[in-house]
């Protein structure tokens, strides 16, 4: 395979507010994440010619804000996909400008995530008649994605004492970073004694704290070659190796395959690393999805950033955190920031090579920041050059993204 | 098309279902039942209609004992579906049943979701919910013929060591 590290940029990136009750349709806000994109980067109509899209039954096709924004593509596809599709269409967009069907993608994912679908099974998903799989377990009470990854949980807290305590570390340390997030549904810092006293959701592996804000939202990434890159509005960040949506063995979560607390990072982290040619040590801010603290400390393990089973003592020892070793989800993450499918991780790391998060330093889109991390001000990862997402799907489904300045 | 009311949620199993009608048919006759592999002979706990083995498409369904032990569990405190309200706390377990444990490889095994039950089929108490514990199948009747597979403590002698989390 011929070397894709410096071939393809990330140029521009674009989202709505992040809300609990838009008011409006998916259609309304893919049209504006898609425009905010287009004018971060400094694209016109005609120059996005390609436009991929991922749902789970409640967004709109790009066909439909295509003709809102006057734009003509020359390939677009709407794919069936949850969480890790954001890295894995980043990944397709660039075998769709390498094979010469179009040149510049504009990747977007609209949901009313709260108002409309919800991902915890309320509202119209719990309505629905159950069928397929789902007969396997539905009967038995479980919908949401927390009870379906829960004996994943569950069972790595047997095999490797993690407690809840040290997930808590995980929910406090996003929520400090959220709180210098203007853009942030939950802007209020909490300790791990409130993550620990809010409600139970599943007993022992998830309260109410450590599950993420379901949300209205959309978002964008606009992907284009590295050649058409350098004329654009900001600077550019490169792609240096993105592995989309790898499995583990029988890729589901139907536990026939052990160990079954072991997750598909563990198969996708070697293959991305190979791929962007660099090692742990390069990467100075990682965006590790968070729709539970869980999902987090399973992939910190599986990726390699600590030993299998000592992701309770990584996430309590202070290296994620603002002012850590390697700060991880800047923005508050799903668990703070909103929950987007995972595309606000890509878009906060795109900011973060920038330099320009948009904290509430008073420049800090001219690139001048405080680096003060305390409550209301910066968030900026000093110098940051390298960037590592791991996106999940489920236990066994997850897609990993390396980006650099 | 057999739509089954069963805690407010309807269950769809269509005729031409081929993986989890036979399942629920065996069910109503108090049989709990995998699907075997016709040329490998490997069972395998998710009913697929391939092997995930050999990959052939022939198959049979193959009553199991019904015993097995817990694998892993979540108690759930809050739950969004209305019908289980009345329920909540209620465990659900993953029971990795006796026959094929370990193989083709090991870590696999015939692992089924269910819920832990007591004599009078309500939610087994939390306290007695727990890896390890050995559990045997029962058959709790719904309405309109459907019969669903769950499970109770059998009584036998743990596999292995208790675990449950300290709270």
């Amino acid at each position: 395979m011929s070397d894709m590290r410096r071939k393809y940029c990330i140029v521009g990136v674009g989202e709505t507010e992040y809300s609990r009750g838009s008011g409006r349709t998916t259609r309304a806000m893919a049209t504006e994440a898609i425009r905010n994109a287009m004018n971060d980067a400094g694209l016109s109509p005609q120059d996005v010619d390609g436009m991929l899209s991922y749902h789970s039954g409640d967004s709109i096709p790009s066909t439909s804000v295509m003709y809102d924004l006057g734009l003509r593509l020359n390939f677009y596809m709407d794919c069936s996909g949850g969480g890790s599709s954001s890295e894995a269409l980043i990944g397709l967009a660039m075998g769709a400008i390498e094979v010469g069907m179009c040149q510049t993608v504009a990747i977007f994912r609209s949901m009313n995530g709260y108002s409309q679908v919800r991902v915890g099974g309320t509202g119209s998903r719990a309505a629905a008649p159950v069928s397929g799989s789902d007969v396997e377990i539905r009967p038995y009470g479980m919908i949401s994605p927390v009870q379906r990854f829960g004996f994943t949980f569950v069972r790595h807290m047997m095999e490797y004492g993690i407690t809840g305590e040290q997930l808590a570390h995980i929910k406090a340390a996003h929520s400090n970073h959220a709180s210098n997030n203007p853009k942030a549904i939950m802007k209020q810092r909490v300790t791990v004694e409130d993550v620990l006293n809010s409600r139970w959701i599943i007993r022992p592996c998830a309260h109410l704290l450590d599950c993420c804000l379901e949300t209205d939202n959309a978002t964008c990434i606009i992907v284009t070659s590295a050649d058409r890159a350098k004329d654009l509005r900001k600077r550019p960040v490169h792609i240096l190796g993105v592995q989309g949506r790898g499995t583990k063995p029988g890729g589901d979560f139907h536990y026939q395959h052990g160990p079954i607390s072991r997750v598909a990072g563990y198969y996708v982290g070697p293959r991305v690393f190979e791929l962007a040619g660099i090692t742990h040590d390069d990467v100075d801010v990682t965006g590790c999805y968070d729709a539970f603290t869980y999902t987090a400390l399973l992939q910190f393990e599986d990726y390699g950033w600590c030993k299998k089973g000592e992701g309770g003592e990584f996430v309590s020892s202070g290296v994620i955190n603002l002012g850590g070793k390697r700060p991880n989800n800047t923005s508050g993450g799903h668990l703070c920031e909103g929950y987007t499918h995972g595309m606000n991780m890509v878009i906060e790391n795109v900011r973060q090579l920038r330099g320009t998060v948009d904290d509430y330093c008073l420049q800090s889109q001219d690139g001048v920041h405080t680096y003060d991390y305390s409550e209301g001000k910066c968030r900026q990862v000093k110098d940051a050059e390298i960037s590592m997402n791991m996106g999940w799907g489920t236990p066994a489904v997850g897609s990993a993204l390396i980006m650099r300045r | 098309m057999p739509v089954y009311e069963y805690r407010g949620q309807r269950i769809s199993i269509s005729d031409d279902d081929t993986e989890y009608k036979g399942y629920f048919e065996a069910a109503r006759d108090q049989r709990l039942v995998v699907k075997r592999c016709v040329d490998c002979g490997l069972l395998r706990g998710e009913p697929g209609p391939g092997c995930p083995w050999c990959t052939s498409l022939k198959w049979e369904w193959r009553q199991v004992s019904g015993k097995g032990t817990i694998y892993s569990y979540q108690v759930v405190a809050h739950t969004v579906l209305p019908g289980f309200r009345d329920w909540a706390p209620f465990p659900i377990v993953l029971v990795e049943l006796d026959e094929q444990s370990g193989k083709p490889n090991p870590g696999d095994g015939l692992r089924i979701t269910a819920n832990l039950l007591d004599e009078h089929l309500s939610p087994e108490k939390e306290e007695n919910v727990a890896i390890g514990s050995r559990v045997e199948v029962v058959f709790m009747e719904g309405e309109d013929g459907f019969f669903l597979p769950q499970f109770k403590l059998s009584g036998e002698a743990p596999q292995g060591q208790l675990w449950r989390y300290q709270t």
